[in-house]
């Protein structure tokens, strides 16, 4: 076991809420886990307590082998603050110094705001700074210590496709170095693009931990598409989408499936058989339907 | 310390780019003295007590509003909840903090010595600087505590009103602003249980060259500890 960060059967509890009821997951280094869940899932808990900011009500946080709460223990650790909090009156540059005062071997302060494309913005008030450019700014502190673990919290949400390509290129980039991340995310895509493994928690419980092949298997079925006007019932079938004339059907049998559209004589065109996404897996998982 | 001087520069450099801030904190004291002291001080023992009392408000004004308003808006930002989560030894925030108070609270106290200087016939040479000096810091800590507790009690939306609905009252039968011998009778009471009161008696023996007086010394420590004991009991409910 290799692992950077781990927690193990922890438990947390607000009020008469219980945000996580026993999760263990572990980070290993050069490697990506995302973490998804939708809304309340119990990510933000997860991540908060691994980073030293909360304390398990039950079970125990290991960073680098040592107690999240140490501040030791958070040397090696990037993580990105959320957007909405920088203070107003400090510039870019003072930002990314205060910071890096806190890392035994930061990084070079042109370099860091170069990569993510902030150089030119470097004496900027982050108040004046767009919604995209805020965002650039949190996963640039994620990175300004030169972690070994970085803990990205939903690192693209609301940019553009094009940032969010050149980011994940920057997140692929820092793991291939050897660096180990932790990202949750609502995108599924995101996950898919970056993630060696996935994890699924979902109301305080992880409903799922493997590869994202993995996690596809795992709910075992195949989705068939095509197009056609009606479609009668069928054997197998578990699920049904429709938008326009494009039907999907999800099974745990596609062979037999289609022997049956044939049979019926179900007038269809643009077959496809195909694993389901991983956001198909995600939805069917926490039976959460979506739409 | 590299991560605490980072820390105080970026506290210093914060707050000197706020005009809010830098502005009602250093020039109302003077301006208030100005107006209502500064035209009736014909000798130096009330112009020395008198500019001592401004200058007592003005530390008061900013150790209150800085540690106690300051602190509760901290609390609800999640900049510093991340500042929390860097790599960052438990006693530096706080002590850049108290540090950056310290330095704006004297230099509002400089500027009212500043004033009294050019307006009244102070005699500075009678004051003994150094027990003024540490006089001021008597009062500014229990006083910073008290702010810090009452923004952690309160909810951030009510802890602004209810501090000026304390700071205000204080400063006036603590007799910051006219001497306690002139406020009316009742105010003259209750001044005596006043934080504020005893804060002054040490502020005005030390402008004027003599000891301080012991009661007043002693009641200012009890205050201290209460204080403390309750901003303590107050950031433990809030962490829970």
């Amino acid at each position: 076991m290799n692992a950077i960060a781990e927690v193990q059967g922890i438990k947390k509890t607000y009020g008469k809420t219980q945000a996580l009821a026993g999760v263990s997951l572990a980070v290993e280094a050069g490697k990506v886990l995302a973490l998804l869940g939708p809304n309340g899932a119990g990510k933000t808990t997860l991540v908060k307590i691994l980073v030293g900011l909360l304390p398990p009500d039950g079970g125990s946080a290991r960073l680098f082998g040592e107690d999240p709460r140490r501040p030791a223990a958070r040397r090696r650790l990037g993580l990105t603050p959320q957007e909405t909090g920088f203070p107003p009156t400090l510039r870019v540059r003072e930002v990314v110094e205060l910071v890096r005062a806190h890392y035994p071997e930061p990084e070079n302060p042109r370099t860091l705001l170069t990569r993510f494309g902030l150089w030119n913005l470097k004496d900027r008030l982050t108040a004046r700074l767009s919604g995209g450019e805020r965002r650039r700014l949190t996963i640039a502190l994620a990175f300004a210590g030169r972690p070994k673990l970085a803990v990205l919290d939903e690192p693209t949400t609301g940019l553009d496709v094009e940032s969010r390509r050149g980011l994940w290129q920057a997140i692929r980039r820092f793991a291939e170095a050897g660096g180990s991340v932790l990202l949750t995310t609502h995108y599924l895509e995101e996950a898919e693009a970056l993630a060696d493994r996935v994890a699924i928690l979902h109301r305080g419980r992880l409903l799922a931990l493997g590869t994202v092949a993995e996690i596809r298997d795992q709910v075992g079925l195949k989705r068939v598409a095509f197009e056609a006007e009606t479609v009668p019932d069928l054997p197998g079938v578990v699920r049904v989408e429709r938008s326009g004339p494009r039907v999907t059907l999800f099974t745990a049998d596609a062979d037999r499936l289609v022997r049956e559209l044939v049979r019926r004589g179900v007038p269809f065109r643009n077959l496809e058989v195909s694993p389901v996404r991983l956001e198909e897996a995600f939805l069917l998982l926490t039976g959460e339907t979506g739409r | 310390m590299r991560a605490f001087f980072a820390h105080l520069r970026a506290e210093l450099i914060g707050l000197l780019r706020v005009p809010g801030f830098l502005i009602p904190t250093l020039v109302f004291p003077s301006m208030f003295f100005l107006i209502f002291a500064a035209p009736y001080l014909k000798t130096w023992p009330a112009a020395n007590q008198t500019t001592a009392s401004f200058m007592t408000f003005a530390v008061f004004t900013v150790v209150f509003f800085q540690f106690g308003v300051a602190v509760a808006q901290e609390r609800e930002n999640p900049w510093y909840a991340y500042l929390r989560a860097l790599p960052l030894a438990p006693w530096v925030r706080p002590a850049a903090l108290v540090i950056t108070g310290l330095l704006f609270a004297l230099l509002a106290a400089a500027v009212v010595g500043g004033v009294a200087a050019a307006t009244t016939p102070i005699q500075p040479e009678r004051a003994a600087p150094l027990a003024l000096f540490a006089a001021l810091l008597m009062g500014a800590i229990p006083m910073g505590l008290f702010g810090v507790a009452l923004a952690l009690l309160l909810s951030p939306r009510a802890a602004l009103p209810v501090a000026n609905l304390v700071y205000l009252p204080l400063s006036f039968l603590g007799g910051l602003w006219m001497p306690p011998e002139v406020l009316p009778g009742w105010a003259q009471r209750l001044s005596l249980y006043t934080p504020t009161r005893h804060w002054g008696e040490l502020v005005w023996a030390s402008a004027g060259g003599n000891p301080w007086p012991l009661r007043s010394a002693l009641v200012l420590l009890a205050y201290t500890l209460a204080f403390a004991l309750v901003a303590a009991w107050a950031w433990r409910r809030g962490r829970a």
